[in-house]
């Protein structure tokens, strides 16, 4: 189910009005069933594939505080490698096929193409990304091993952050879901505000400029210089958009019941390196790659070289986490030879500078293949026109424009928390405004979040 | 609590009849040119003309060698000089689209509007046309919802938005698994099978290889005509809408059933693929003029083969002399 969809505006209030009704004991049935209702929106029979990762974690971990020494690591190994088997077989047999008969027409050899015609299950990256993260803190003896199944379940299911995260440590969102909760206003308030908020980033802002940067990424050659270059900084903040409106999404759905889950930006454009940037960026993924591979690795206390590959393993990986293409891999590459970069130009860097960085570096998130990333930026640099009218560019303007001052809002204070201090007067007013630009000026097309395809 | 939530929503509610006025006020005529022009003519229309004609792009097409290229709404105007006809035209249109632009016309209503009724509208193969999601687009701001919240169902594309390729994949369920129930006999129990059966044909060419171009045609012909409308049909309940309507404002309702190939049907496929056309003629007929008492001027059969423009296809697109066969026959049912 899409959070931009009539039956997920139907769907949620029905949920919270139940989970309130519902005795505490009985709440966690309710969140396993809405979230599978929720995910089998999608494609159905893809519900067995989360199951098998809820059975095999869940096992693993009971397992392992058992056991000690070899014993338990080979069983952290196994749970490991099952998910990461999982998430191989269907993210990325294609593209290892596709890899070796690159690789066999290099030598002019074929290599035949097995098509097992499987469809990536929705967000199967961030489901599997946080239930790994569970049995590696078990294995730690960080994390306590989850006995009930249901909560693990929904730990690895609950619907407003199974599909696009924020990937969530069994610490807090395992704890948050176990808490009773009680029906209060200040919750059902929050919850409202980061939804409304959600909304309007994602409708009125994201999918008023996906029309436009879709147009030039899909014939860059067509169009001039100035409307690639628009194209270049509006996917920049399409993307941003996009997936902040998500997770505002899934933070106030998940605040109506009264569970708290993570900030995943923090005003990442305003970022004055790429180091920053990465802090205030997908946050959540971003501790998870430092957590649980940047510091395994050996993080920044190794030599200058080892510290060097150490950052291009993780953010080579992170790439590929996104997506199975090598345009993914170059977008992660590129990033880590940035942050390599800014460590002896450490003066020139700036929040312009990063900004540009990182709009570059969208090209190749962007583009669906390598060609067409060098021909977008190619555009950049040619077909100088100045057969545009300002007219053009107005709605997509007008959504930067929304954009750059809630983010200028969020700099110091989270907006929802800005806007619970306001005078009912004022706070109303604003929620009007927003209201009105979601029901009357979002997108008139409806693009699926894009990283639900991760 | 309970009192704080209910008077925050009194002013929800409130803030939301605010917002939808400003809407009205500002921004939904603009909307309207943008998703939903047809409704604007249908108004521009409606005040200049005694009778609106609702059509498809037959109303529009001309033969290239037309020397006149006027349509078959311009023709009958022509004809009938006590009454302004005016038309509002849309490729692909069907009757669950008519039925929104009338629902919506503007009082005083016209004194009588004519549809046209296409036969091949009624089949699968246009029900689920990959155009459909478009059709369907364009008519979300003529809900019967407060305005703001007809745009925020388009923001939310709540409308029949299903993508091509599941469209494609009901119609061919549609071909494989509805069997024909006619009252007479038809070679084969299933569009499917029938479609197969025509891919596998003998059209020759004059150097012995296989016509393909005719192979293409007969299988088309199959699949655009071979099919029974029952009352289930969604095209017959929203026609029923569309009668209902004007019979409940006094608008007199002529129904134009348009003429289609059956010259060509019998050339491609077969006697029994027009004995189909002509059950189906005849299922609206019966329902719309007998039993509804509603005008339905037949122009099924009217035309020989060479009158239609696309000779390669199954389209309802007419030479001149079409259209004012057509036209004639219409203005003699509005007289």
């Amino acid at each position: 189910m899409l959070f931009n969809s009539l039956d997920y505006l139907f769907f949620l209030p029905i949920v919270v009005i139940l989970y309130y009704l519902l005795p505490h004991k009985y709440r966690w049935v309710l969140l396993f069933v809405s979230s599978c209702l929720f995910y089998m929106a999608f494609i159905p029979k893809y519900i067995l594939v989360l199951f098998a990762i809820i059975g095999i974690d869940y096992s693993a971990a009971i397992w392992m505080e058992k056991l000690q020494g070899k014993a338990r690591k080979r069983l952290l190994l196994i749970s490991l490698f099952a998910n990461v088997g999982i998430l191989a077989f269907f993210k990325y047999f294609g593209f290892a096929n596709q890899t070796l008969i690159d690789l066999f027409a290099l030598f002019g050899k074929e290599f035949k193409y097995y098509d097992l015609g499987i469809m990536l299950p929705i967000g199967l990256s961030f489901h599997t990304f946080q239930s790994m993260s569970y049995t590696i803190e078990v294995y730690r003896g960080q994390q306590k091993a989850e006995k009930h199944l249901g909560y693990f379940a929904n730990y690895v299911l609950f619907f407003p952050q199974m599909v696009a995260g924020p990937i969530e440590r069994y610490a807090t969102l395992g704890e948050e879901l176990r808490k009773k909760q009680t029906l209060n206003y200040q919750n059902l308030s929050a919850g409202f505000r980061l939804a409304l908020l959600g909304f309007v980033v994602k409708m009125a802002i994201a999918d008023q400029l996906a029309p436009f940067v879709n147009q030039v990424y899909a014939n860059p050659a067509a169009h001039n210089q100035l409307q690639v270059v628009a194209a270049l900084a509006f996917f920049a903040f399409q993307i941003y958009a996009d997936f902040f409106g998500y997770s505002l999404i899934a933070q106030g759905s998940a605040r109506l019941l009264g569970i708290h889950i993570m900030d995943n930006f923090k005003t990442p454009y305003f970022a004055k390196s790429v180091g920053e940037f990465w802090r205030r960026w997908h946050i959540s993924l971003s501790t998870w790659f430092r957590d649980y591979l940047y510091i395994p690795l050996g993080g920044n206390r190794v030599s200058t070289w080892r510290w060097a590959l150490n950052t291009l393993i993780v953010f080579g990986i992170s790439g590929l986490w996104h997506g199975a293409n090598w345009t993914f891999i170059i977008w992660g590459l590129l990033h880590g030879i940035f942050l390599l970069l800014e460590k002896p130009l450490k003066r020139y860097a700036n929040t312009l500078s990063t900004f540009l960085l990182v709009c570059f570096a969208w090209v190749f998130f962007r583009a669906p293949d390598f060609p067409s990333a060098l021909q977008i930026l190619k555009g950049v640099c040619t077909n100088a026109s100045i057969k545009y009218t300002w007219l053009d560019y107005w709605t997509p303007l007008m959504a930067v424009v929304l954009l750059f001052l809630l983010e200028f809002s969020y700099r110091k204070e989270r907006f929802d928390q800005l806007l619970e201090r306001l005078p009912f007067i004022t706070r109303w007013g604003i929620y009007f405004v927003l209201i009105f630009l979601l029901l009357a000026l979002s997108g008139t097309q409806k693009f699926t979040f894009i990283y639900f395809q991760f | 609590m309970i009192k704080k939530l209910l008077l925050r929503f009194l002013v929800l509610s409130v803030g939301l009849v605010l917002m939808n006025g400003i809407y009205k006020f500002f921004f939904y005529q603009k909307d309207l040119r943008a998703f939903s022009p047809e409704i604007i003519e249908v108004w521009k229309k409606q005040r200049k003309n005694d009778i609106l004609y609702f059509a498809e792009s037959s109303n529009m097409n001309v033969r290239d060698t037309d020397l006149i290229k006027k349509s078959i709404s311009e023709l009958t105007d022509d004809l009938l000089p006590q009454f302004r006809i005016g038309a509002v035209n849309k490729p692909a249109t069907h009757a669950g689209i008519y039925k929104e632009w009338i629902k919506n016309m503007r009082r005083p209503y016209p004194s009588a509007i004519v549809v046209t009724l296409n036969v091949r509208s009624f089949g699968a193969d246009w029900r689920y046309s990959e155009l459909e999601s478009a059709l369907q687009s364009g008519v979300v701001l003529l809900k019967p919802y407060p305005a703001l919240a007809n745009r925020f169902l388009l923001a939310l594309n709540d409308f029949d938005n299903k993508p091509a390729a599941l469209r494609e994949q009901e119609m061919l369920k549609e071909w494989e698994e509805v069997r024909f129930d006619f009252p007479f006999k038809v070679p084969y129990p299933t569009v499917r099978l029938w479609d197969n059966a025509m891919a596998n044909g003998s059209f020759i060419k004059a150097d012995g290889s296989r016509d393909m171009d005719k192979i293409t045609l007969a299988c088309h012909y199959v699949k655009s005509y071979a099919f029974q409308i029952r009352p289930d049909n969604p095209r017959v309940r929203d026609f029923d809408e569309i009668v209902a309507f004007c019979q409940k404002n006094n608008i007199r309702l002529v129904f134009n059933l348009l003429a289609e190939n059956t010259a060509y049907a019998h050339q491609y496929v077969g006697k029994e693929l027009v004995q189909i056309m002509r059950y189906n003629r005849n299922f609206l007929v019966k329902r719309y003029s007998q039993k509804k008492g509603i005008t339905v001027v037949d122009n099924l059969e009217l035309l020989g083969g060479l009158d239609y423009s696309d000779q390669n296809w199954t389209t309802e697109h007419y030479g001149y002399e079409g259209r004012l066969k057509i036209a004639q026959n219409l203005a003699i049912a509005l007289q």
